[in-house]
């Protein structure tokens, strides 16, 4: 019951209340950059989503028996050599390089095999993979991951890391899809010359990002709304 | 000893990292390999990549393909005409047909005096809303000269002059994009067998009366010039319709036609001719004319 709730809240919180584009401000360059229609940004978000649940499903493996202070791997290396059990071998600063060296590849892999196997949706969303290997949105699901990995008492399990992976790829698809409909308004609007184009974007980012502030503090009222249904 | 253990943990992880996804993505390359068309790549090389939509693909990249599976024909591109056909023919070992280059053609002749019983209109200044308003102008099939076909031309070729579109010849590539906006249909694009093309510069269906009560120069469907050259020119509904199957531009019959016509409505677009230019040699070009709308909202298509 308690797991349930904490995966309900770690996804609530993922998409709304700390959204990746609008609260830590990460993943802007797709967010502005493939905006400007609602059905390509839909399909960004959805390649988004995906990927970034690939790769915290990949990462958290690695994280959990490899990088993580304490991880089995390493320990059970340092055992074997006769080093002390009472000091940890800490292979967390690999983790930025790990976590980009296995976005990349797991994306490669899945863009070959989606077009290999499924073409109209290689045709529809295939285009977008290959753009966000490297976008940071993705990179930052996975540190998240990671930061909850560093306290050996209150591990993240996997279940925990894919529902921040999916409550933020659906934050950004939310974010992303709602940016596109007001731009595609905006095009029919008349613009002051000099916030034509990139400045007005900007401007109607921003103002989406204070309005997604209003959802802080709605973790508590989703914590007892939760437990209550629940009991 | 704990930093020797972690940098040899370190180096070992990344190297059994970057063997295991090698290998992986090696065998992923091999195993979903997807053979692609060489020649699709050598096609879009030698289209000009204007991406107009003028073959009705939607870009370069459609096109391309449907050309190299042999679905579309290799002589579509406007952009390119007969050097990019020509390459695309070869690329694909096809023969290729005499290909005509096609060119746009405006089916009205009226400036703004010539058009009569016009109405101030101060609405949205496009052909395409102006359109939808009864009484902007007497005639209902000819040109309202808002010049949305203007707008529509990447290529500078089609410009206003005195409220009627006028299709700059050097510039025209026949990417059909005017014929696409024009609210009433009068622009066409005709395959140029010869430099210069022999139009029906008049849209009017109605009866000669009724003409004459909105334009000043409008065609009023007599049929001298069917008479004179029968199999040139024919009549469908009110107007004639020249064949340009049997168009040939150095044919007397032609001279005869455009004598006999009272209105003068059939004339020769396309390259001027040396008489032309010999004409107009003297005199000085002028600037861009831009038409002077009172308006304080700019170049958005949308003027809401």
């Amino acid at each position: 019951m308690e797991i349930l709730t904490s995966l309900i809240l770690i996804f609530v919180g993922a998409a709304l209340i700390n959204n990746f584009v609008l609260h830590y401000f990460v993943g802007i360059c797709p967010f502005l950059g493939v905006s400007r229609r609602v059905d390509t940004a839909f399909g960004m978000g959805c390649a988004v989503t995906f990927v970034i649940s690939i790769s915290a499903l990949l990462n958290w493996t690695v994280t959990y028996f490899v990088l993580r202070p304490g991880a089995p791997l390493p320990a059970w290396v340092w055992r074997s050599v006769g080093g002390d059990p009472g000091t940890q071998v800490d292979l967390s600063v690999l983790s930025y390089i790990i976590y980009i060296f296995v976005i990349a590849s797991s994306v490669q892999f899945v863009e070959m095999y989606v077009r290999k196997f499924f073409p109209p949706l290689y045709r529809s969303f295939g285009v977008f993979l290959p753009l966000i290997t490297t976008n940071c949105a993705i990179l930052f699901g996975s540190l998240e991951i990671l930061k909850h990995l560093q306290d050996p008492t209150r591990l993240w399990g996997l279940h925990q890391a894919l529902a921040l992976a999916l409550g933020g790829g659906i934050g950004f698809t939310l974010a992303i899809s709602l940016m596109a409909g007001i731009r595609e308004e905006l095009d029919m609007c008349d613009v002051p010359g000099p916030l034509k184009g990139a400045g007005v974007a900007l401007i109607v980012a921003g103002i989406m990002a204070m309005a997604f502030m209003g959802f802080v503090g709605v973790d508590k009222g989703v914590q007892s709304a939760v437990s209550a249904l629940l009991r | 000893m704990l930093s020797t253990v972690a940098l040899i943990l370190a180096a070992g992880v990344l190297a059994v990292l970057a063997v295991g996804m090698g290998f992986v993505l090696g065998w992923a390359n091999r195993a979903f390999h997807v053979r692609t068309d060489p020649k699709v790549e050598q096609i879009l090389a030698a289209l000009p990549g204007a991406n107009c939509g003028g073959c009705g693909f939607v870009g370069c990249a459609e096109y391309a393909a449907a050309v190299a599976t042999g679905e579309a024909d290799v002589s579509l591109c406007g952009p390119g005409g007969a050097g990019a056909a020509q390459g695309l023919a070869g690329i694909m070992g096809v023969e290729l047909e005499e290909s005509l280059p096609y060119r746009a053609m405006v089916h009205c002749s009226a400036h703004t005096d010539e058009r009569l019983q016009r109405a101030e209109y101060r609405g949205e200044p496009t052909c395409a809303s102006a359109n939808l308003v009864a009484g902007v102008q007497g005639c209902t099939y000819g040109c309202l000269g808002m010049g949305d076909c203007e707008r529509s031309c990447k290529y500078g070729a089609i410009r206003v002059v005195d409220g009627l579109s006028t299709v700059d010849y050097t510039k025209c590539v026949g990417c059909k994009a005017c014929e696409r906006t024009c609210p009433r249909n009068i622009i066409t694009i005709v395959p140029f067998k010869a430099e210069n093309m022999l139009v029906v510069a008049c849209s009017n269906q109605d009866s000669a009366g009724d003409v004459r009560a909105v334009c000043a120069v409008g065609c009023l469907g007599c049929r001298a010039c069917t008479k004179v050259a029968p199999d040139l020119i024919s009549i469908e509904g009110a107007l004639p319709v020249i064949n340009y199957d049997n168009y040939d531009p150095t044919d007397d019959l032609i001279a005869k036609v455009l004598e006999k016509c009272p209105r003068k409505r059939l004339f020769f677009v396309g390259k001027p001719t040396e008489a032309d230019l010999a004409a107009v040699a003297g005199e000085e070009l002028p600037d861009e004319i831009q038409a002077d709308f009172k308006t304080t909202v700019d170049e958005t298509e949308w003027r809401g």
